[in-house]
């Protein structure tokens, strides 16, 4: 009996916040862009850095006098917390709230497949800042995009460049499993296909480590058996620490390659400077070495408000997406996702951005991502190679 | 309880109760946004695995902490057999289930005979080696940490089952039969059999039960439903990866069908609302959301350890165990 | 050789932590047939003791005592701590739910561990932090062919000193043969004049002080800690636990050995990526065919 009551009050409770959850009015008030990261969580470093960041681009272009007129620009920012589940109802979340024009979204690309699957459905553009698998731009969607690089281009760019400059031939290959870690370490061998062949280099060790785990000597005892000239690590930063500390420890002296999520201040911190210094990157640019004047003007700002810049490099595209989209939307005069679609694939042209040149390809990927060879130098600064 | 209502307007809400909660449950998708229906639909999806759990551990007793490894088996074999070979995502609910169904016949017949807890670390390495062959990706076969993607809705003729509604009705007339199949199971022989399995095992052998049949076709059958929620829930999300099925979704399974209340079937639905619905609703809660949550399981077992819906009314009274929270053990 | 050599060292290291872990889980497990998913935490928890308490006094303990004294005093601090934090643990959250049976206590221990686990989150933040690189000793040893650190090899040979004590109090003393009793035979136990509260108050306080003393060590060896360290910890302890025999104590550390070993096996001559799987499935094999565990008394089921 209370069972039933119980029972019955918990539904009326739920239906009752699906009617609170969301309707705002339209037409002169705000323009809303939507922001979806992973603002708890295992990633929930990069989620917040990320949505200061569209607020900081959302403030500035509100400074400037907003868009459409006048109309000021409001983030409106669902968690979901780098899990798929999670981000598939914070998709869905997202595309219920009437108002919304654009989404910037999101980090991880697993949670970006369904998530974008259903933007798609709702018509409503959804832009990737941290999401870099080959695939997502491989489905043939209409309302994706993305303004941060992929793993190929990077692959391309280890293969390319670093078997070079360490005159190195034979390399080991270490990855996490990650869905972000086994796409990059997939891609670079890929790109290390033509070397290979020609008999330029050897990859001596291709292997996963697990995250969360403390202890690698095991596998890196294993490495070291296979005499590596050059140490390509894929994963994340907290392994990545670990890893050169204890390869150091075993003895291993190879150079120690990190790729773009291996190594930040964190990586550092944990490490030591001792260990850290020496160590290299493959990296899009650090927001610090942007060039343009935009990215100056955003970092002080966003230095303004939280003590120092962004550590990573997807925030400042998460940034960029806002600017895009706010571009996308003043020009058009619409905040009609098919609209503004149209204008991002075919027309958007010039738009300077923080990262740079702001374009997309056919695809929706975003058109000329830089990379360069980062090393942690003496006073733990991470600089670009010479 | 009765006690504080007239005898006849309790008997009355009574009646009414199970028509008003169907009534609640049909009127909600209309009633609130997409995002809550969803939520009604992942609410509907762990119902429905906590009814299979409920088979191995309500009903017989048996502690299975790896559970998420079947979801995951019917939820990757609709997704591999949709994806590669087009076969409707709906045909495949079946499929998925006897996929899952002959995978749980195959790794527990080996070790059905052992004890309870060595029982329930092989069911949590079973788990585990499910989940890390998903990683993998065997024979290229699942894609490894990315999941397979790309999978169609279910879809039945020229109808396409797409919207949140849509999935939320598939879910919830699933679980309405499941339930149903599950009654009269729990009042079959096989239904007593189990029970009396949990109670006493050794018993139950000296009155000629088949014991290790009737625990390998709890395992069976709890696969197979587990599998059907797999399926569903791969047509719903249209992707899959290992990240959905690892060792804390079966906690969380088990915690389902203690909360609820061990083989008591209304008692495992509630027992999915508090798990799904509720850290939504602590979401004010902010950082100390999972706090609070824990402290909430904690206390759920301390005042009603039979669970929201026992079966049978086993709890203690929550005046005894404060009594005993600070008396020393005799 | 020289290979194998090594990377048995590196198997036992882990290993040896896993014995220590698992021997807290053991009791605990033994005494009350309670899985005390905390234990991980409370592991956890010591090692972030650990760590502030080496941040704070850094100034202290490097320049005047050194870093030697600083892991000493971090684990005394360590373990003292949870000694207390284990007993109120279990008074709180576990002795209440004792009469309801195991399942709901299973329950309530996850809920203990979720509990636990996000108080680290909101007390230290959810970034990895890191053990001060001036409270780690620096030295470096050479033996022979090999080339160790100096913490490698205390930590190795505390950990071994451990056990052994701990193996010569469980089966050589009266509290460890009052804890081998109770876990046997609760009630004939109980008769034979030995107090179970003692007994309890005993295992909660060395079970999570012997995980927090683990959890500095790991803190210094490994630097890096996070709060969600305890559950993998805690998940290979259990399986180090049912590996021994449930109800053998000493058992568990044996099996934290042997799982050390056999996941440095796995890792290293089969595949790192695999190397759970292979963990698993031994697991799985050894108790097919000696299904109380490895070290398990075959006791009679009373009918």
């Amino acid at each position: 009996m209370k069972k039933y009551i119980a029972l019955s009050f918990l539904m009326v409770l739920v239906a009752l916040s699906g009617f609170a959850g969301g309707a705002t009015e339209q037409g002169q008030g705000p323009v809303l862009i939507g922001m979806q990261g992973p603002i708890t969580g295992a990633w929930a470093y990069e989620g917040q850095m990320a949505k200061q960041s569209c607020e900081i681009a959302a403030m500035l272009i509100n400074q400037k006098g907003g868009i459409l007129g006048g109309r000021q620009i409001q983030i409106v920012a669902e968690d979901d917390a780098g899990e798929p589940k999670t981000g598939a109802l914070a998709a869905t979340k997202m595309t219920g709230h009437k108002g919304v024009a654009a989404s910037v979204s999101t980090y991880g690309s697993s949670i970006c497949e369904p998530a974008s699957n259903i933007y798609e459905k709702a018509k409503m553009v959804n832009i990737g800042y941290g999401v870099t698998a080959v695939r997502l731009t491989e489905r043939g969607l209409k309302y994706f995009f993305r303004t941060c690089g992929r793993d190929d281009s990077q692959g391309l760019f280890f293969a390319e460049y670093v078997p070079q400059k360490f005159k190195a031939r034979r390399i080991a290959i270490m990855h996490d499993n990650t869905a972000f870690g086994k796409g990059l370490a997939e891609n670079t061998r890929d790109a290390l296909k033509s070397l290979l062949d020609a008999g330029k280099v050897d990859i001596v060790y291709y292997d996963a480590v697990t995250p969360g785990e403390k202890d690698f000597r095991v596998p890196l005892t294993k490495m070291r058996e296979t005499r590596p000239e050059v140490w390509y690590y894929t994963g994340y930063y907290a392994e990545a620490a670990l890893l050169v500390t204890q390869a150091r420890e075993i003895g291993i002296t190879s150079p120690f390659v990190g790729g773009n999520a291996a190594i930040n201040d964190e990586f550092i911190k944990i490490a030591g400077l001792e260990v850290a210094e020496g160590c290299y990157m493959t990296n899009e640019p650090l927001p610090g070495d942007l060039p343009s004047a935009q990215a100056a003007e955003f970092l002080k700002a966003y230095k303004d408000k939280y003590g120092e810049i962004p550590s990573s490099p997807w925030p400042v595209y998460a940034a960029d997406a806002v600017n895009v989209i706010a571009h996308a939307i003043d020009k058009t005069g619409s905040t009609d996702g098919t609209v503004l679609a149209d204008y991002l694939r075919d027309k958007v042209d010039g738009v300077q951005g923080i990262t740079g040149q702001i374009g997309f390809t056919g695809k929706g990927d975003r058109e000329g991502v830089p990379f360069y060879l980062y090393v942690v130098d003496g006073q733990g600064r991470i600089v670009i190679s010479k | 309880m009765s006690a504080h209502l007239p005898v006849s307007l309790a008997a009355g809400l009574r009646r009414a109760g199970l028509p008003l909660v169907l009534a609640l449950f049909a009127v909600y998708p209309f009633a609130a946004g997409a995002y809550f229906v969803d939520v009604g639909f992942f609410f509907g999806i762990y119902a429905l695995l906590g009814l299979s759990l409920n088979i191995v551990l309500g009903e017989v007793g048996l502690y299975d902490l790896g559970h998420a490894g079947f979801y995951a088996i019917g939820a990757y074999t609709t997704a591999i057999l949709n994806t590669r070979f087009g076969i409707p995502v709906l045909l495949l609910l079946p499929v998925s289930a006897l996929a899952a169904g002959l995978f749980a016949y195959l790794v527990t017949s080996p070790v059905i005979h052992l004890r309870g807890d060595y029982l329930c670390i092989v069911t949590i390495g079973m788990g585990e080696i499910v989940r890390l062959a998903l990683i993998n990706n065997p024979f290229g076969l699942t894609g490894g940490p990315n999941g397979v993607y790309g999978i169609a809705a279910p879809s039945l003729g020229f109808w396409v089952l797409d919207s949140s509604r849509e999935h939320y009705f598939l879910v919830w007339i699933v679980v309405g039969l499941a339930i149903l199949a599950l009654r009269r199971l729990q009042r079959s022989r096989i239904g007593r059999a189990w029970n009396c399995i949990r109670e006493d095992e050794v018993a139950a052998q000296a009155t000629g039960i088949d014991v290790r049949r009737h625990k390998l076709l709890a395992f069976v059958l709890g696969a197979v439903l587990a599998g059907v929620a797999g399926n569903l829930y791969a047509g719903k999300l249209m992707v899959v990866s290992p990240e959905s099925f690892t060792f804390w979704e079966s906690c969380l399974m088990f915690c389902i069908v203690l909360i609820g209340g061990m083989g008591s079937v209304p008692g495992v639905v509630i027992g999915a609302a508090a798990i799904s619905l509720f850290p939504e609703i602590f979401r004010p809660f902010a950082t100390y959301r999972m706090v609070v949550f824990g402290l909430a399981m904690i206390l759920m077992m301390m005042f009603r350890p039979g669970g929201f819906w026992p079966r049978r009314r086993g709890g203690l009274e929550a005046r005894d165990l404060l009594a005993r929270l600070w008396r020393r053990h005799d | 050789m020289r290979v194998f050599l090594e990377q048995l060292i590196n198997g036992l290291t882990i290993g040896s932590f896993y014995g220590l872990i698992a021997l807290g889980y053991s009791m605990v497990y033994g005494v009350l047939k309670l899985i005390n998913f905390a234990h991980g935490d409370f592991f956890a928890l010591g090692s972030y003791l650990g760590y502030t308490l080496l941040v704070f006094a850094s100034a202290v303990l490097t320049t005047h005592l050194g870093p030697w004294t600083g892991m000493l005093a971090a684990m005394a601090v360590a373990a003292l701590s949870l000694a207390l934090v284990g007993v109120l643990v279990e008074r709180a959250a576990y002795r209440p739910i004792y009469p309801a049976g195991r399942l709901p206590a299973v329950v309530s221990a996850l809920g203990a561990s979720i509990i636990i686990q996000n108080l680290i989150m909101i007390v230290w933040g959810p970034r990895y932090q890191a053990y001060p690189a001036s409270a780690i000793p620096n030295l470096r040893l050479e033996v022979g062919a090999f080339g160790f650190t100096a913490l490698q090899l205390a930590i190795l040979g505390i950990s071994f000193a451990l056990m052994a004590g701990l193996y010569f109090l469980i089966q050589k003393t009266t509290w460890g043969a009052a804890v081998r009793a109770t876990a046997l035979d609760r009630d004939t136990a109980a008769l034979m004049g030995i107090n179970f509260s003692r007994v309890i108050r005993f295992i909660f306080t060395l079970g999570p002080a012997l995980g927090a003393l683990t959890g500095v060590m790991v803190g210094m060896y490994y630097r890096q800690i996070s709060f969600t360290m305890g559950w993998s910890y805690g998940l290979k302890a259990f399986t180090a636990t049912i590996l021994g025999g449930i109800g053998n104590i000493p058992g568990a550390m044996f099996g934290g050995l042997i799982l050390g070993v056999v996941e440095m096996l796995a890792s290293a001559y089969v595949s790192t990526a695999w190397k759970d799987v292979f963990v698993f499935l031994i697991l799985i094999l050894v108790l097919i065919f000696r299904p109380t565990g490895l070290f398990g008394e075959k006791v009679a089921e009373k009918v």
